[in-house]
């Protein structure tokens, strides 16, 4: 294949170097006629130098080659007609004299050669020298050389036609004599052009090809004509809208053939200017859906659009000609008609169409949702009865469909506006499409969107839809890459953050709103979505407490509160007791700020009950306690029986720890739920002081069962940070705390660091120095504590 | 055959889709601009006279379609050219930066016989636009350019406002006159010679 078309290149250069070679000859030899004058002779070897242009082995490029060598000898030629017409040589005789010439093509090249310097001398008039050449040349049937025959009139002619205002006009003819003229040197070439795909087989795939290749290379020719029509001065909207283009577009539709069905579209909208489009909308666009089916009309119509609009960017003054011509409805009808006409269009062409249509509205009127809005609907009705789309080329269509709005706004806010958007989403497969709402996540976060109408939350959460939920279409929760889905749902649980509003009623109505889609989510969702919607609710109940009384029906703490704890309640349930402990304490907390004694006692208890039910793992168990004991500690609106029942759940708890140490300081934490800081706050010394011996009690115990086991004492840590728990209440004033207890203590770690089973330890050392240090340290700053320390000996 | 002989000079301009090819040519031919865009198609020639220095010369200028589907029968009429003019608009980058292209592409396709001094002329037109506020590329950076593919005369200029462009053509035609060699003589070969020359040439015609 490569080998043979190697061969075949070759073989075109040598047969178009022989044919230049004889044209440099017999030019050679014209020239030199033309230098002594002798006409005759310049006639026969400028028709010899012609012959050559008969071939029939070149390729259109090769051919050009040639045509344009040749064109350039006829220069030539022509300045010698044009001096001997000067010298008064009738050009009459000229063009009778060149009809001698034997063969048709050189006769007529000659002809065309005379005919210019005809027309220049207006000896005759211009329309008819014209309306004679392009008869004659249907002389020339033979695709290519026909071709390049009228595209040589073409060139000749241009700069002679009787053009509104041009030197030709009046005796040479009217503009509808130079449009005439054109538009059948167009339809002349068009049929040639046309004529070529019948030639030779339809089956043999090689063969259609290389024809299919020459005719494409050959198209500019026919296209040119558009260009000379387009340039002509009296073309004016009127000549434009009645004559020229029904003309072309008639030659369009009726050669039936694909390709030039879609080049000549191409050019009609590249060649004439924007006003006429406009102006002419409807004629151009009736046409597209009577073109051939394999006609790429999608590609057209996109280019006319994209004109369009960059004609409106370059001009905003021309917007309201837009609206006053329609545009966009006609550019809407116009699709809706393609699509429909032509039923073989596949389905990305379709869509495609639908994108350039968006295209054109968002860069001429994006102002106008229901405009984009109304592209998107036609293509959901498009789309209908058509299931989810699977097609990639079709999938990436919606995409961009769905995606230039978001681009264009930046505001979801805006897009949740379109109707229809939702719907077209709702076309795309599970993947696709929550690779869509991830964007739309995305775009809101990237651009600090809020969202404070429930109205768009729940629009929001419509698109949102697969990410939320388990879709018909989705594979079952546990066959997703878990770690997309993580990222998915985090940004999901981020979103939450920006649906707020300042009214806290429409507030509460969102959060509810959230709370009822998400609870859709099933467990494996609701462990990501629901703590956010916890910290949204608790900075609704700051806001509500900071706004006071509230009117009959409103929101309350209390109503949040309700919403809340049924909230933690399904994460209990999930189950994730851990996380559902951890946000009851939370909500605990809060209920105790808004001096809701009865409800923050609720949350207490229902934590204590997960922790007793749920929470097995020692070292979980262990981080609950400490944050219990922490909330407890911070926690002052209990009456005293409801104190004592929590705090002593709290220590019974903290006593039961697997591991000694564990207990050891859960136990002395435990102190500080009987001193509190606050001003309300309970100060029972007592009962410090017997934590801090419960814990001094676990301290050797658990001393003895290193002794037992490992055959040596530990380290003394824990003696070491009771010593620091003791030293902390000293310092609060707690009475209980005395210097002898002090001292015991102090004695005691320093038996348990000298005796020979001690373990060495730095860090405890250090610890223990830096305690000690402490003590000296108080005991010398003299005033108040210095008294106070006075009386404690170290060694 | 002096008397025949006029100089006719080939210049070929070359330049992105919509910077202003034909608009440039209009101006500087016919006197006339027009904000409306025309798709070219193909390529096409005007001519125009003009003095450089002493001499009257034909300028054959050549313009191209900057749209590359509206150049199918390919670009022989590159061959032969006596100067290339490179377009951009000075408001959009990209055709700037696609000067390199057209300049390569040219000298691959008309492969001339000294491509180091090949004559080209740079116009950065569309300077009028939005009164060079929405210009994006600098004189400075295309001067620079221009310097650098072997001191590459360049103008600003504005087809519309009629700037520059008659002082840039006359560069143009004068830069292309220096290039312009000799048309090589055809000698037909020794058979032909023998059996036609000798009859032409020996009878004395002055
Ligand atoms: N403001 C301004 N507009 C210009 C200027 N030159 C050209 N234009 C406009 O730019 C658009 C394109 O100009 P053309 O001359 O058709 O461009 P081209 O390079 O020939 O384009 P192709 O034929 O597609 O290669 C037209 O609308 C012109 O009116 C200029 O100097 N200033
Ligand atoms: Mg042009």
């Amino acid at each position: 294949m490569n080998e043979h078309s190697i061969t075949a290149t070759e073989e075109q250069e040598k047969w178009l170097a022989d044919a230049q070679n004889v044209v440099k000859q017999q030019s050679f030899y014209m020239r030199k006629a033309l230098d002594s004058s002798n006409l005759r002779e310049a006639l026969k070897y400028s028709a010899q130098m012609l012959v050559e242009l008969r071939t029939s082995k070149l390729s259109p490029q090769k051919y050009y080659e040639l045509y344009m060598q040749t064109f350039d000898e006829l220069r030539h030629l022509e300045a010698f007609f044009q001096e001997e017409s000067k010298r008064g040589r009738s050009n009459a005789d000229l063009y009778e004299l060149v009809q001698h010439a034997g063969n048709i093509l050189p006769r007529l090249y000659l002809l065309i050669t005379v005919g210019s310097v005809y027309i220049r001398s207006k000896e005759a008039p211009a329309k008819d020298i014209l309306k004679d050449l392009v008869e004659m040349s249907r002389g020339v049937q033979h695709p290519i050389r026909g071709l390049f025959l009228r595209s040589y009139l073409s060139q000749i002619s241009k700069d002679k036609l009787p053009d509104t205002g041009s030197d030709y006009e009046g005796e040479g003819g009217t503009i509808h004599d130079a449009v005439e003229f054109v538009l059948q040197n167009f339809t002349e070439m068009n049929k040639l052009w046309v004529r070529m795909q019948h030639q030779g087989s339809a089956k043999d795939k090689a063969d259609r090809e290389k024809r299919e290749k020459e005719r494409s290379e050959l198209r500019d020719l026919v296209g040119k004509n558009l260009l000379v029509l387009s340039q002509l001065e009296g073309v004016d909207l009127e000549l434009y809208k009645s004559t020229v283009l029904p003309r072309v577009l008639e030659q369009v539709v009726n050669c039936k053939d694909e390709i030039a069905q879609g080049y000549l579209m191409d050019c009609i909208i590249q060649v004439f200017p924007d006003e006429y489009h406009l102006q002419t909308l409807e004629t151009l666009l009736a046409a597209c859906p009577q073109l051939q089916p394999k006609v790429d009309i999608k590609s057209t119509m996109a280019g006319l659009m994209e004109r369009l609009a960059n004609y409106a960017a370059a001009n905003s003054q021309v917007l309201s000609v837009f609206a006053e011509v329609e545009a966009f409805e006609k550019l809407s009808t116009a699709v809706a008609t393609v699509v429909e006409a032509q039923v073989d269009m596949p389905l990305v062409s379709a869509v495609s169409l639908h994108v350039a249509l968006l295209n054109f509205v968002l860069r001429c009127h994006a102002d106008r949702l229901d405009y984009v809005d109304s592209v998107l609907g036609s293509c959901v009705k498009m789309l209908a009865g058509q299931g989810k789309i699977r097609e990639a080329k079709s999938v990436k269509a919606i995409v961009a469909l769905l995606s230039e709005p978001l681009a264009q706004y930046g505001d979801v806010v805006t897009v949740l506006q379109l109707g229809h958007y939702g719907q077209l989403m709702a076309t795309l497969e599970f993947e696709t499409n929550k690779v869509m709402a991830v964007l739309v996540i995305q775009s809101i976060l990237k651009n600090g969107t809020r969202i404070g109408d429930c109205a768009r939350v729940e629009a929001l959460f419509q698109l949102l839809q697969e990410l939320i939920r388990d879709g018909e279409d989705a594979p079952p929760v546990d066959q997703l890459d878990q770690e997309d889905f993580a990222e998915e749902q985090n940004l999901v649980a981020r979103l939450l953050h920006v649906l707020v509003n300042d009214d806290p009623e429409e507030q509460f109505k969102i959060l509810s709103a959230a709370r009822k889609q998400f609870g859709l989510g099933g467990p494996r969702r609701l462990v990501f979505t629901l703590p956010p919607l916890v910290v949204e609710s608790l900075k609704l109940v700051r806001r509500l407490q900071a706004r006071g009384e509230v009117e009959e029906g409103g929101v309350t703490p209390k109503k949040v509160f309700q919403f809340l704890h049924q909230t933690v309640e399904a994460l209990a349930n999930v189950p994730a007791p851990e996380l559902a402990f951890r946000l009851y304490l939370l909500c605990a907390e809060a209920a105790s700020d808004c001096d809701l004694e009865p409800i923050a006692y609720e949350f207490f208890t229902q934590a204590f009950i997960l922790y007793e039910e749920d929470i097995a793992d020692s070292k979980a168990q262990v981080t609950a306690l400490q944050l219990m004991t922490g909330t407890l500690q911070r926690t002052v609106v209990f009456g005293t029986e409801n104190r004592d029942t929590l705090t002593h759940k709290a220590t019974g708890y903290s006593a039961k720890l697997l591991k000694k140490p564990d207990q050891c300081r859960a136990v002395y934490n435990c102190s500080h739920l009987f001193w509190q800081d606050q001003e309300k706050g309970t100060r029972d010394g007592e009962r410090v002081l017997l934590c801090l011996k419960r814990a001094l009690r676990i301290a050797n115990a658990a001393q003895q069962q290193a002794n037992a086991t490992r055959g040596s004492g530990g380290p003394v840590t824990l003696f070491v940070e009771i010593l620091n728990k003791y030293l902390y209440h000293f310092d609060k004033g707690n009475q209980q705390v005395t210097t002898t207890v002090l001292q015991g203590l102090l004695e005691l770690i320093s038996t348990e660091v000298n005796s020979e089973s001690a373990v060495q330890d730095p860090a405890t050392e250090a610890f223990y120095a830096s305690t000690l240090k402490h003590i000296s340290f108080q005991k010398q700053k003299g005033g108040e504590a210095g008294d106070r320390y006075e009386a404690i000996k170290v060694q | 055959m002096s008397g025949r002989k006029r100089t006719l000079l080939k210049v070929i301009i070359l330049g992105d889709s919509g910077v202003g090819k034909t608009s440039l040519m209009n101006q500087y031919v016919n006197k006339k601009f027009s904000n409306q865009y025309k798709a070219t198609i193909g390529a096409d020639f005007l001519t125009k006279e003009v003095q450089v220095d002493d001499r009257l010369v034909t300028m054959q200028l050549w313009d191209t379609a900057g749209q590359e589907r509206f150049q199918s029968l390919g670009v022989a009429f590159y061959r032969g050219a006596d100067c290339c003019v490179l377009v951009y608009d000075v408001n959009v980058n990209k055709t700037f930066d696609n000067l390199d292209n057209w300049r390569e592409e040219f000298l691959i396709q008309a492969s001339p016989s000294d491509p180091e001094n090949f004559p080209f002329v740079v116009l950065g037109n569309k300077v009028d636009v939005d009164g060079g506020n929405s210009r994006v590329v600098s004189e400075k950076k295309a001067k620079a350019w221009s310097a650098s593919k072997g001191n590459i005369p360049y103008f600003e200029t504005s087809a519309k406002e009629d700037y520059n462009v008659d002082a840039a053509f006359q560069i143009i035609a004068k830069n292309a006159l220096k290039n312009e060699t000799e048309e090589e003589i055809y000698l037909p070969d020794t058979i032909d010679v023998n059996a036609q020359r000798p009859q032409k040439s020996s009878g004395c015609e002055c």
